[in-house]
């Protein structure tokens, strides 16, 4: 093992260890703050560009044997976990401007996930899940413009804390079981019928329920993502939620599960999807709403785990692929009212179509594209992630799931019939809109709609 | 080469020209792009229809490129005798469409007009896709753009109308999702191939209990497409409070998209579960025309009558399929062209007394002949077609699809069942109650004293003359000139026949009371 193999290895996450470092120096230096947002996006987007590269020439390799290594499936994870970065960031800057604290924090978090999706064993999962989650608690509540902030983020701080303690259990559990770390242990021992792993690994799958938010842990998503400003919701409801999912992957990975596990990873998803979608059609702020989606999408995400083994991991890229990208898309081209308050009502959007057809027109397309209607790529991900199931051979859940979707087509064509049906409200939530990264967005997006055998080949076999 | 060229020309068209909006500044601008884009289009498509040989099994002008390889799905498109007349239908209402809206649509005309070119693709793409995944893309995302069309610019009940029709709608679709992954699913765990391809599909043969899953699932989107009673009730809505092009669009096209998807995929591809199942879709067909029709006789509002003769009409479309008689068959597909032609004429001129007198009430109007003698001229000819009456495209459908149902009754009566000729039976009363209900309206209508809400009125102007003269001109060239219609379906009608049927019934025809080729005309054998 040379040094040289173990820095490319990691050479994404140095870069972003590198964007953190200068950040850091320019704000001890009080020198050149006003570039912090470059700063942070230029990190980001050299990580990605390594990411691709190292993804596309097949990469793999472990320079910590037994809590580090990476493949192609992983590079690619990590590729599209920084491009959709990469958008945040962008948005980011239209909407915090150089504040360099919330890039030195975007970016700690950011390095959790790549950390979370490499790990092997559940010492650096820890590692990666608290780098990811720490700095989110203060994110909810940097630049807040609500009283609820505060409140949210203790919420989101306890409920973190609380997953973080039942993983560590269960964790323990395992290395009592096994003597073990290392993460292959756990499948070992979540197969086997013996009652210390299974409470382990109901442990463990509680605890990333409640950072993914799957019903019924999902309580503090809609009060965080309704108070924390607009990037830092779309952050969490896309790279937090693909962090936690590539780490279930990275522990469950491509093992088969016995008849209880199954239930226990079909119902729960099965009843978020519901209940996600149900709960979405009765709000009033845009944010909540995308709280109850973003809690239904989870139960998507879930339910690629049923999927064979090997599949699993491209459906669920895929899948935040096209989620993440449609859900930037949303909050970039959400405009910026008066007031944070206002801007977050739905009913300040009616009629958004005569003031801002463009906006209009950008949001009209992710929310479809969310709703899984085709021909957008949303479409395509559910399709993988359903086919999945149903070559695993579990029909009735994907019947039942495809259902569930349905429920939800509803609350997403309401926003559009308020954009484009509605009256002209008294306090139309109006402004720019993050154009930058919704042009960002757009491109990809029509990509993605074109040519998606070309994307669902490079992010798997 | 060039030939399948064309058709992807044609197929794209309408996205061109949605591009080429994007920059227009004047509504005028954007009326005239659109126009001539869609007359551009038909001229295409006629050319096209005029190249299509007829007697060819198989595709023409068939592009199949791969489109997600890991899955096998393919861009597949081609035109066969299924879609041929369809997409000839779609493209010939396009201009017509967009010309009857001139004067109708006077809010966001920009988006109105891309939508309509939006609808157009993606039900010219539902008809010419040759691959399963394809085809239910194009089949679902038809909804965004008629969503807005009768949610925009809809009447007063629109977003409730609206609503409803894509919450139906994509119910049914839903459930066809399923049934699509687990069918292509099953063909892998049969043959190996991962394919969402037609042709495929067609020679991959499930258990019986399967298919019979799978075609509900199939037949549920569909029939509430059409739709067939009892899954109808989202489609009066819809109709009386889209704009009239939209009332056009979900008429005359939109419709026939339930009916094809029974032709070409819920029936050929699970046709054990089909046979099984005729007798069924026999009952529903006919319970929807007589249903439908008198449901259409107790209407006040002239959206409504015209809305439940379409439920009425599309019933002989599933009679004539159900039917699985080689006249029956035809007879469907005419059936499908021409309810197409006539219900949207009717839907058109709708519009332009509604544009008028501003009241769809059928109580407000009388005697509008007097005053509007063109425009009743023009009434009263697309109302016979309606009918049925003989040189009509309306008669050759209608008479074609009973026919076909005799033919295939007459062997089960012989053998002592007569459920299935008490049905045919039943369904020729709904000739006789269509003439009841379209004679009630049009004399109420444009006889007796002279009614006419917010008038004085004009007559019909020159915009509004040509269209109607067109669409009368097709009406009448298919009522008197089947045969080149039919020479062009024939080959697809008997693949269908044999696809379904599998000798299952080997002397069903040969015995019939009225042997096949003979039949085309059919003229006064009523």
């Amino acid at each position: 093992m040379n040094w040289s193999f173990m820095i490319v290895a990691m050479l994404p996450e140095h870069m972003l260890l590198a964007g953190i470092v200068v950040l850091i120096g320019l704000d001890v230096a009080q020198v050149g703050k006003e570039h912090s947002g470059l700063v942070a996006l230029l990190a980001v987007a050299v990580a990605a560009l390594i990411a691709v590269m190292l993804a596309i020439v097949q990469f793999q390799g472990s320079p910590f044997p037994g809590h580090f290594s990476v493949d192609q499936g992983t590079m690619a994870a990590k590729a599209v976990v920084l491009a959709l970065a990469l958008l945040l960031v962008q948005m980011s800057r239209d909407e915090f401007g150089s504040d360099e604290r919330f890039y030195i924090l975007l970016l700690s978090s950011l390095y959790g996930v790549l950390l979370v999706s490499s790990a092997d064993g559940f010492l650096t999962m820890f590692l990666g899940l608290e780098i990811m989650s720490m700095p989110v608690y203060v994110l909810v509540l940097i630049a807040y413009q609500r009283h609820e902030a505060a409140e949210a983020a203790l919420k989101y701080l306890v409920l973190g804390g609380a997953a973080s303690a039942m993983f560590l259990m269960g964790a323990s559990l395992v290395y009592g079981a096994t003597g073990s770390l290392a993460l292959d242990a756990f499948v070992q021992a979540a197969q086997a019928h013996d009652t210390l792993a299974s409470v382990a690994v109901v442990l463990v799958l509680i605890a990333f329920f409640l950072k993914a938010a799957v019903v019924p842990f999902h309580a503090w998503a809609p009060d965080a993502y309704e108070a924390a400003s607009v990037p830092v919701t779309a952050y969490m409801a896309t790279l937090i939620k693909a962090g936690v999912l590539l780490a279930v992957l990275r522990i469950f990975g491509t093992a088969t599960f016995g008849s209880p596990l199954v239930d226990l990873l079909a119902i729960l998803p099965l009843i978020s999807i519901v209940w996600g979608n149900l709960a979405a059609m009765r709000q009033t702020s845009f944010r909540r709403m995308i709280a109850y989606s973003s809690i239904a999408h989870a139960g998507y995400l879930f339910y690629a785990l049923l999927g064979p083994g090997p599949t699993r991991l491209q459906a669920v890229v895929f899948y935040l692929l096209a989620y993440g990208l449609m859900n930037v898309l949303a909050f970039a081209s959400l405009p910026s009212g008066p007031d944070d308050l206002r801007r977050d009502r739905l009913d300040g959007m009616r009629a958004l179509f005569q003031r801002q057809p463009y906006a209009a027109v950008l949001l009209a397309i992710a929310l479809l594209s969310l709703a899984g209607i085709p021909p957008f790529p949303g479409f395509v991900a559910k399709f993988l992630i359903f086919k999945n199931v149903i070559a695993a051979g579990y029909t009735v859940y994907a019947v039942l799931g495809l259902v569930g979707s349905y429920l939800g087509i509803y609350f997403y064509l309401r926003v559009i019939q308020l954009m484009f049906m509605g009256s002209q409200p008294e306090t139309p939530s109006d402004g720019r809109i993050a154009l930058g990264a919704g042009v960002l967005c757009l491109l990809p997006t029509i990509l993605l709609t074109v040519f998606p055998g070309f994307f669902i080949g490079l992010v798997g076999r | 080469m060039s030939d399948s060229a064309l058709l992807n020309l044609i197929l794209y068209l309408p996205v061109i020209g949605m591009v080429l909006l994007v920059p227009a500044r004047s509504d005028g601008a954007v009326r005239q792009i659109t126009f001539w884009t869609m007359l551009l289009q038909f001229a295409l498509t006629a050319w096209l229809y005029l190249q299509f040989q007829p007697g060819v099994a198989g595709l023409q002008f068939e592009t199949r490129l791969p489109w997600i390889a890991s899955w096998g799905v393919h861009y597949h498109i081609g035109l066969d005798g299924f879609n041929v007349l369809l997409v000839l239908l779609t493209a010939f209402l396009g201009p017509l469409v967009v010309a009857g809206a001139f004067s109708a649509i006077t809010k966001d005309v920009k988006l109105f007009y891309a939508m309509v070119f939006l609808i157009q693709f993606t039900m010219l793409g539902t008809f010419v896709a040759q691959d399963l995944f394809l085809f239910y893309v194009f089949w679902e995302a038809m909804l965004i753009p008629m969503f807005l069309i009768i949610g925009i610019w809809g009447g007063e009940r629109r977003i409730y109308a609206t609503v409803k029709f894509v919450l139906y709608t994509a119910f049914g679709s839903i459930l066809m999702l399923a049934a699509i992954i687990y069918l292509v699913y099953s063909l892998q765990q049969g043959t190996g191939v991962t394919s969402f391809s037609f042709a495929e599909l067609y020679r991959h043969r499930l258990p019986v209990d399967i298919q019979g899953w799978l075609l509900a699932a199939f037949a549920l989107s569909f029939a509430i497409k059409v739709p067939i009673v009892p899954l109808h009730t989202w489609l009066p809505d819809a109709h009386v409070e889209a704009p009239t092009a939209g009332s056009v669009i979900l008429a005359g096209v939109l419709l026939k998209m339930g009916t094809y998807g029974f032709i070409k995929l819920g029936f050929p591809l699970f046709p054990d579960a089909a046979r099984a199942a005729s007798n069924w879709v026999m009952l529903a067909a006919v319970v929807s025309i007589v249903y439908g029709a008198c449901l259409a006789l107790v209407q006040t509002d002239i959206k409504k009558i015209i809305a439940y003769s379409s439920i009425s009409h599309l019933g002989y479309v599933m009679l004539g399929l159900a039917s699985l008689d080689l006249i029956g068959i035809q007879g469907a597909i005419i059936q499908m062209v021409s309810h197409g032609l006539t219900a949207a004429g009717l839907f058109l001129m709708v519009g332009m007394i509604y544009e008028r007198c501003h009241t769809r009430d059928l109580a407000a109007y009388g005697g509008l002949a007097k005053v509007l003698p063109v425009y009743s001229v023009f009434f009263m000819v697309l109302t016979l077609a309606a009918i049925g009456l003989p040189t009509t495209s309306g008669f050759t459908g209608e008479f074609l699809v009973l026919l076909g149902a005799f033919n295939a009754a007459w062997p089960s009566y012989t053998a002592g069942q007569s459920v299935p000729l008490v049905m045919a039976v039943t369904a020729v009363t709904g000739v006789v109650l269509g003439a009841m209900y379209m004679l009630y309206f049009a004399q109420r209508f444009l006889y007796g004293a002279v009614k006419v809400p917010h008038g004085p009125v004009t007559d019909l102007n020159f915009r509004e003359r040509a269209i109607l003269v067109t669409l009368v001109a097709a009406v009448f060239w298919l009522g008197l000139f089947p045969n080149e219609a039919l020479r062009k379906t024939e080959v697809a009608a008997l693949q269908y026949q044999k696809w379904v049927d599998v000798a299952a019934r080997p002397a069903a025809t040969a015995s019939a009371p009225i042997s096949l080729p003979t039949v085309r005309n059919g003229e006064g054998t009523r």
